[in-house]
């Protein structure tokens, strides 16, 4: 279990994030959403120690998180948004000298990064250097990367950033496999279909604060579950009903300017991030 | 475990840029011996100016082959490549990770100050290195990897690493004993150009050269660099709020 108590961390005048209470529970697959500079990769730096918080605390498991705690550590792996990766070293020193960090022994090392790197379909580029890589693989080598250590919390900030649609589905269904295998994943995303499609739970941010927090069925149902989409003086704009006879009947009223649909993760983000949540 | 898994990297990146690493090594080193030494003859002290000079370019070969193996490396690593988020989240103990910089930072400077002495091997100066001369080698090595460690960790871009070269190691390569004695500079500008690191490890390795005794002065000098700028590279990669 990790809790985030009070976590807040300041640049300088600017709080990138504020306050931040949260839990998520061993083996959750939970989404942290919000638009740019709402705080999630400072959140994530924070949860991988590489930023101090500025006051509140990480717990995992009970435990206090810090650069000292190589317990908690131990069970931590971090897909970040940039390829943090030496851009000198090919695939097979990259997983190596991963291994030797968690202290694996060097023939598992080996059997791990082999059984990855083809499961990746990255084999046959190993001793190819990271710099010379499309970026397309260099995220495929990221992930292969944190799921050598076999790691008990997959931290992931914006995993699917520049893939094809096809690696974006692959990627899916490899997360939702870790994720059974009661691996704890905390996720960051701009994609909401994404969010949608494989997390427990989302939080919601906005300028460094939690706004919502809740199932994403829930909060598609605070919101209410259809929507009506009109074009007015040439604006879009979104209308959203908790009944299907009120989304219809305003419809029928609206004319052919309007369509009806099911309310999306990405109305509750685009509301949300507008503020205008409650008004809905 | 961590110390071996850092001098591991170290020595990925040294068989990968080897030639570049030797060549980058050998170069300047290589000028100031033929320039100094063969081109302007003369002497110093009843002596030939090149028996002087081979002592302390081999500190000093040692001062940047250190240096410039940590400074750009980690500040690349930790600007750039962001890569030292690596290891800032792996369970290796960041204390550890920092004494492997020490160690593969000063191989590589002793790695620098080695090549010079194989290259005037053949002059038959009948100057002496020892064992003491190469634990000195290393303690220099071990001040300015822990001096670069530092200097990366507070540089805000990775262009940086060139101006810490500029403001620190171009200085105190013409003035720490490396070309002249610092016996004739100056009072108070020679006290404190004695202190610095360079003119203590040119002066420990060209005693032991001439065959002279060996203070420990020196070896206090470079034992307390290494103590207060390894205390604040342990203390920026434990503490430091934003790495």
């Amino acid at each position: 279990m990790i809790e985030l108590k009070g976590l807040t961390k300041r640049f300088g005048d600017f709080t990138a994030v504020d306050g931040l209470d949260l839990r998520v529970e061993t083996g959750e697959f939970f989404g942290l959403l919000g638009p740019n500079g709402a705080g999630k990769t400072t959140t994530i730096s924070m949860l991988s120690t590489v930023l101090l918080p500025s006051s509140g605390e990480i717990l995992i498991d009970g435990q206090r998180l810090d650069r000292k705690a190589s317990a908690q550590k131990r069970k931590l792996s971090v897909i970040t948004q940039e390829y943090s990766m030496r851009q000198d070293m090919n695939m097979d020193e990259v997983m190596e000298y991963q291994g030797r960090l968690y202290f694996m022994p060097k023939k598992e090392i080996r059997r791990r990064a082999d059984e990855l790197l083809d499961f990746a379909g990255l084999i046959d580029y190993r001793k190819r250097t990271v710099r010379h890589l499309s970026g397309g693989m260099k995220r495929k080598l990221m992930i292969c990367r944190a799921l050598l250590i076999e790691p008990e919390i997959l931290l992931l900030d914006e995993p699917t950033a520049g893939m094809d649609a096809l690696s974006r589905r692959q990627m899916w269904s490899l997360l939702r496999s870790l994720n059974g295998r009661k691996m704890t994943i905390i996720l960051t995303t701009h994609y909401m279909e994404e969010a949608q499609a494989l997390c427990d739970r989302v939080a919601l941010m906005s300028k460094g604060r939690l706004q919502k927090l809740d199932t994403p069925e829930a909060l598609i149902d605070e919101l209410g579950a259809f929507t009506v989409d009109e074009t007015v003086d040439e604006t879009l704009k979104s209308r959203y009903f908790h009944r299907r006879e009120d989304a219809i009947a305003y419809l029928e009223d609206a004319g052919n300017q309007a369509s009806l649909r099911a309310t999306t993760l990405e109305d509750v983000f685009v509301e949300c991030a507008g503020g205008r949540l409650s008004r809905s | 475990m961590g110390i071996i898994t850092v001098i591991w990297e170290k020595w990925v990146e040294f068989r990968r840029d080897f030639y570049k690493i030797t060549v980058a090594a050998m170069i300047s080193p290589l000028m100031y011996l033929v320039i100094f030494g063969m081109g302007i003859q003369t002497t110093s002290h009843g002596e030939p100016y090149l028996h002087f000079l081979i002592p302390g370019v081999v500190a000093m070969a040692t001062m940047t082959g250190s240096f410039s193996a940590i400074a750009q490396n980690m500040s690349v690593q930790r600007l750039y490549e962001k890569a030292l988020d690596q290891v800032m989240v792996s369970p290796t103990p960041l204390w550890q990770f920092i004494v492997g910089q020490l160690i593969g930072g000063s191989l590589r400077g002793m790695y620098a100050g080695g090549i010079i002495l194989l290259l005037t091997l053949p002059i038959r100066t009948g100057l002496t290195f020892n064992a003491l001369s190469v634990l000195i080698m290393f303690l220099n090595g071990m001040v300015f990897s822990t001096i670069a460690l530092v200097l990366s960790f507070l540089a805000k871009s990775y262009t940086d690493a060139p101006r810490f070269t500029s403001y620190i190691i171009m200085p105190m390569s013409f003035l720490c004993n490396t070309f002249f004695s610092t016996e004739q500079m100056p009072n108070g500008f020679r006290q404190i150009i004695s202190l610095l690191p360079l003119s203590q490890a040119s002066a420990m390795i060209r005693a032991i050269a001439n065959a002279e005794p060996v203070g420990f002065f020196g070896f206090g000098v470079l034992a307390a660099y290494l103590v207060v700028f390894g205390a604040i590279s342990v203390w920026f990669i434990y503490r430091k709020k934003n790495l």
